[in-house]
């Protein structure tokens, strides 16, 4: 760091502005998922059919009384149609009896 | 996706969100910008792009399912804000070098020295606006925080704006906060880069360069309003690369591209504010995201028809993958700009040709085979599970994509011939273009009216003299 005196002298201002959401809970966890209802959101990109498949024999295979409703149900979570998307799904998950949700895929 | 998470948690749902290796740091600061750091997350082993059938299966059974199942039935531990700093906190007082230092060590600026955003400095951007200081344009994604007229002044400071630039950078985050234009999807893996095009008398009044080398930095008003971009998506928005900011490669900013608007008035056609909305003279500015495209050389012939294959077959293989925005995912929203420069726009001009004919052109010529458009998407990209039959059968799409089983009929690249957009700018006599691959929905373009302050030219000249 120069010590000299042409490095002038700044009091400078935090670039940031104030962050608008402070911290929510989350939703209660389930105490099992056996005899659950569980919805699959895709973004339909990156596999996400192939894994959910995958997804579904590993935990019947836990849990034989869960239950699936699939991503085709509800349509892509991203893309133009996003914010239509997700403020239906409340609506779409009592409709179902939806206890629990896996979203995918973050790639 | 994480949105999508967040809004089923909120609504009472357990979340487990699928979340592939490279990206469980990006996950973890978009769900502070969400209001919920602990959301659980689901680790997915590596890329699911670049895995056989049997190692996806391996790491998803073996992996990921136990996740899932913890995401589901144990709540994660709590996750307290973050204390930050006062909207005008003096964060830092020093030298020049140090506050370069410590701007950097915090991640607020792009490696490049910044101009040290001091009162005096922040003040003068103030008074080049009407608009108060703690009035908040909109709220910004990912990071969730407030976009005010003071940040957007500190911020343009920091960039080396100069104090007159201040309508402008105000018209610019106005259109970063319109949800068309999608600003939360900005640090996806492809690395887009917006562009910002500027149009009417201000390009003059402020300077910008709009002939030879209108891409190129070197010019203050065109290159630092460009690199304010950038910095406000890092500071307020929250793209920070390793972070927020997913752009596998990415690019420096873009400089600001401002129309020829003296060749535009010259040949008849109208600028790109005009096919944006707003009336001609009006001062505006147009964002739109791009992820890649290129310049076409010598694009020669005496007439349209002899000038326009060449620029619709560039067009349409610059626009590569980008075809995603084109299907039903994208929902058409895929919008290619071209730019050519004033000696190509006369010459086609000349002939009779407006712009809306160009664009026709360009929406008929510009295709590529049926097999093509489904192979680049469903074999080599990344939608498994889509054809373009389907999505016309289930009137996703226009007809136009299936108008017979041929699969080497000839198909577009966009709905209709207006989606794409022509610019007019670059060395004047040089017969040269670019085109620009357009991002979709994450990054559509977006325009607003420059406000200026009533005493604008007053200002101007007190400031410029």
């Amino acid at each position: 760091m120069s010590n000299t005196n042409n490095d002038g002298y700044y009091e400078v201002y935090w670039p940031r502005a104030p962050r608008q959401m402070r911290a929510k809970p989350l939703a209660p966890r389930l105490a099992t998922l056996e005899g659950k209802t569980v919805a699959q959101l895709w973004d339909y990109l990156f596999k996400g059919d192939e894994v959910f498949a995958l997804l579904e024999e590993g935990l019947k295979a836990r849990f034989p009384g869960v239950r699936f409703v699939s991503w085709r149900e509800f349509g892509s979570t991203h893309g133009g149609e996003e914010r239509a998307a997700l403020a239906a799904l409340p609506q779409r998950f009592k409709e179902f009896g939806v206890d629990a949700v896996i979203s995918g895929m973050a790639c | 996706m994480l949105r999508a998470s967040a809004v089923c948690e909120a609504a009472g749902y357990p979340t487990s969100s699928l979340v592939c290796e490279g990206f469980m740091r990006q996950a973890a600061t978009t769900s502070v910008g969400l209001g919920m750091p602990n959301i659980a997350l689901a680790l997915v082993p590596g890329h699911v792009g670049t895995q056989s059938k049997e190692e996806l299966r391996r790491n998803i059974l073996e992996v990921t399912t136990a996740r899932v199942i913890e995401n589901l039935t144990v709540a994660p531990a709590a996750k307290a804000d973050q204390s930050e700093p006062a909207a005008r906190d003096i964060v830092f007082k020093g030298g020049f070098k140090a506050v370069n230092r410590f701007f950097y060590e915090n991640e607020f600026s792009d490696g490049l020295p910044v101009v040290p955003p001091t009162r005096d400095d922040v003040e003068s951007f103030l008074r080049f606006t009407h608009r108060g200081p703690d009035e908040v344009l909109g709220i910004v994604l990912p990071d969730n925080r407030a976009a005010t007229i003071w940040s957007i002044a500190v911020n343009g400071v920091m960039a080396g704006c100069r104090p007159e630039y201040m309508p402008i950078l105000v018209a610019l985050i106005e259109a970063m906060c319109d949800p068309e234009y999608g600003v939360e999807h900005s640090g996806n893996t492809p690395g887009g880069d917006t562009l910002v095009i500027l149009n009417g008398p201000i390009i003059r009044e402020l300077g910008f360069n709009y002939t030879q080398g209108a891409l190129r930095d070197g010019f203050m008003p065109n290159t630092s309003i460009g690199r304010f971009w950038r910095l406000y998506l890092r500071n307020v928005a929250g793209f920070l690369p390793h972070q927020n900011d997913k752009a596998t490669y990415g690019n420096t900013w873009r400089v600001v591209l401002a129309e020829n608007e003296d060749v535009l008035k010259k040949i008849g056609w109208e600028p790109n504010s005009v096919e944006m909305g707003f009336a001609a003279g009006d001062n505006t500015v147009t964002i739109a995201r791009y992820t890649g495209g290129g310049s076409l050389s010598s694009v020669s012939g005496s007439t349209p028809e002899q000038m326009l294959p060449y620029l619709a077959d560039t067009v349409q293989k610059f626009n590569n993958w980008q075809i995603t925005f084109t299907t039903s995912h994208g929902n058409g929203m895929l919008r290619p700009l071209l730019v050519i420069s004033p000696i190509i726009a006369e010459t086609i001009a000349k002939a009779g040709w407006s712009k809306p004919d160009v664009k026709r052109y360009l929406f008929e010529h510009a295709r590529r085979p049926a097999w093509e458009f489904e192979r680049q998407l469903r074999d080599w990209n990344i939608r498994g599970v889509w054809n373009l039959e389907e999505d016309v059968r289930m009137g996703r799409i226009p007809k136009v994509f299936y108008e017979s089983d041929d699969p080497n009929r000839m198909v577009p690249i966009v709905w209709e011939a207006e989606d794409f957009m022509i610019a007019v700018s670059g060395d004047p006599l040089r017969n040269n273009a670019y085109v620009f691959a357009h991002n979709g929905f994450l990054g559509y373009p977006v325009g607003r009216k420059i406000q200026l302050p009533k005493e604008w030219t007053r200002l101007l000249a007190d400031q410029q003299g």
